[in-house]
């Protein structure tokens, strides 16, 4: 499938900044909190009752469903709103299971920016919502892959969205994913420590069956779950292998270091064992982690194969090559492993009439 | 609790409730029409508005029909809670 248009709010100048242009925001603590534009594809009455989630993905995906005619609308989130949740559950306490009001209730679930996305863009076709905890994203793109191949859909909005909710952050941080110290994100992976830096942010595609001038394409993905290292290289061989490709063939790695001593040796050991040559860019030091930081790393590996400079920052293993192919390899917490290969496009050739 | 003081106290809830980004507790008048094109409440406002009368007076709402007659202006509602209110 092919990436024609894109958008991203995360704690990076990534919606209407310089990202490109300009050093990253660096942040110290565990939160790298989402830069929030002004909204303005939102009406005042409905943006005050949303909350941060939708407030994102609606504020990132308007955009594009105002310049593109889509068939259908495929959200992933893991908590959704998570921060509408927690109220809601803590009025029923407060209150002895009395009346409740809804807007806590609507905000809080996971469907409500895939639903509210197709009220208010008068979207009527196909509407899904993956909440598959750290492979959303990759079930949103077997979604709309499926769609495409069952030739169903054209043209799809694909995206993801998280929020951090500061009781789950607690709950994270005690449990050891989150620092417990504070940490300044551009010395992420020196911290040695356990945990990760907790993200948030919206990321969002306008992607499409056919190459009509695409930013990008994604080539595949693939996902596996609880692997051994034996199992996960036998994916990503299998992944390349299926699409004509050898490991010489990708020009970077794009790898979710997340700065967790606990989980990060999943990474160093794929580099190792399978490509020990390669470039490797890191995102999580400019996003944080998400359950769908794969969203956030396609986004970033897009604008990358399109032609926009690379940050010094992600530089992992320094590669002069130029960036045409980039293979993405993210896990969540260690358990779930997921794969997206992205590349540029060849040039699309001009249809009849056109 | 005087009725100026408690329209005053009202106003405020209702733009917590209703999270009225672009009103402040000045902007509203007693009489101004609350369903009406200044605000552009809508339905779920409406059951906003319900539960901040159980919650902040213990003041019920069963009777759509009564709704319809006190959720029309900040007087309407302060003079139902001054009638009505069992709890504060």
């Amino acid at each position: 499938m092919f990436i024609k248009d894109l958008t991203c709010i995360s704690p990076q100048r990534t919606f209407e900044g310089d990202f490109f242009q300009s050093e990253p925001v660096i942040y110290t603590g565990s939160q790298l909190i989402a830069i929030e534009p002004a909204y303005e594809s939102i009406p005042n009455s409905q943006l005050r009752r949303m909350g941060k989630s939708n407030r994102m993905a609606t504020g990132a995906a308007m955009p594009l469903l105002q310049k593109y005619k889509t068939d259908g609308i495929i959200i992933g989130t893991t908590d959704g709103g998570m921060e509408d949740c927690h109220r809601f559950l803590n009025q029923i306490i407060q209150y002895q299971e009395g009346t409740l009001t809804p807007t806590n209730f609507v905000q809080g679930s996971p469907s409500s920016p895939a639903g509210g996305l197709a009220l208010m863009s008068a979207n009527s076709g196909y509407n899904n919502t993956h909440s598959n905890k750290g492979l959303s994203f990759e079930n949103c793109l077997m979604d709309a892959d499926l769609l495409f191949i069952e030739a169903r859909a054209k043209s799809l909005l694909v995206g993801c969205v998280e929020e951090i909710s500061q009781a789950q952050h607690r709950i994270e941080t005690l449990a050891g994913y989150i620092k417990k110290e504070d940490v300044s994100s551009d010395k992420l992976y020196s911290s040695k420590t356990p945990g990760a830096v907790n993200g948030e942010g919206a990321a969002m595609f306008v992607v499409e069956a056919k190459n009509d001038n695409a930013l990008a394409e994604i080539v595949d993905f693939d996902m596996i779950s609880y692997p051994s290292r034996e199992d996960l290289l036998t994916k990503a061989d299998a992944l390349l292998k299926r699409n004509g490709l050898t490991t010489d063939d990708v020009d970077a790695l794009m790898l979710g270091f997340s700065g967790d001593v606990n989980t990060d040796n999943w990474y160093h050991g794929f580099a190792k064992d399978l490509f020990p040559q390669t470039g490797i860019l890191s995102f999580k030091n400019l996003f944080g982690e998400t359950p769908s930081a794969s969203a956030f790393a396609t986004w970033f590996a897009a604008q990358l194969v399109s032609g926009k400079p690379v940050p010094e920052m992600t530089f992992q293993r320094w590669s002069s090559r130029e960036l045409k192919t980039i293979l993405i390899y993210n896990h969540y917490q260690g358990n779930q492993h997921g794969f997206v290969l992205v590349r540029k496009p060849a040039p699309s050739i001009p249809q009849r009439g056109k | 609790m005087e009725a100026a003081e408690l329209k005053a106290k009202l106003k405020g809830q209702i733009i917590e409730y209703l999270n009225l980004l672009d009103f402040t507790v000045e902007d509203i008048a007693d009489d101004d029409q609350l369903f009406g094109p200044k605000f552009g409440l809508d339905s779920i406002d409406a059951l906003e508005l319900s539960v901040l009368l159980e919650r902040e007076y213990g003041i019920k709402l069963t009777d759509p029909a009564e709704g319809r007659k006190v959720l029309v202006t900040v007087d309407t509602m302060a003079e139902y809670i001054l009638a009505n209110q069992t709890a504060a």
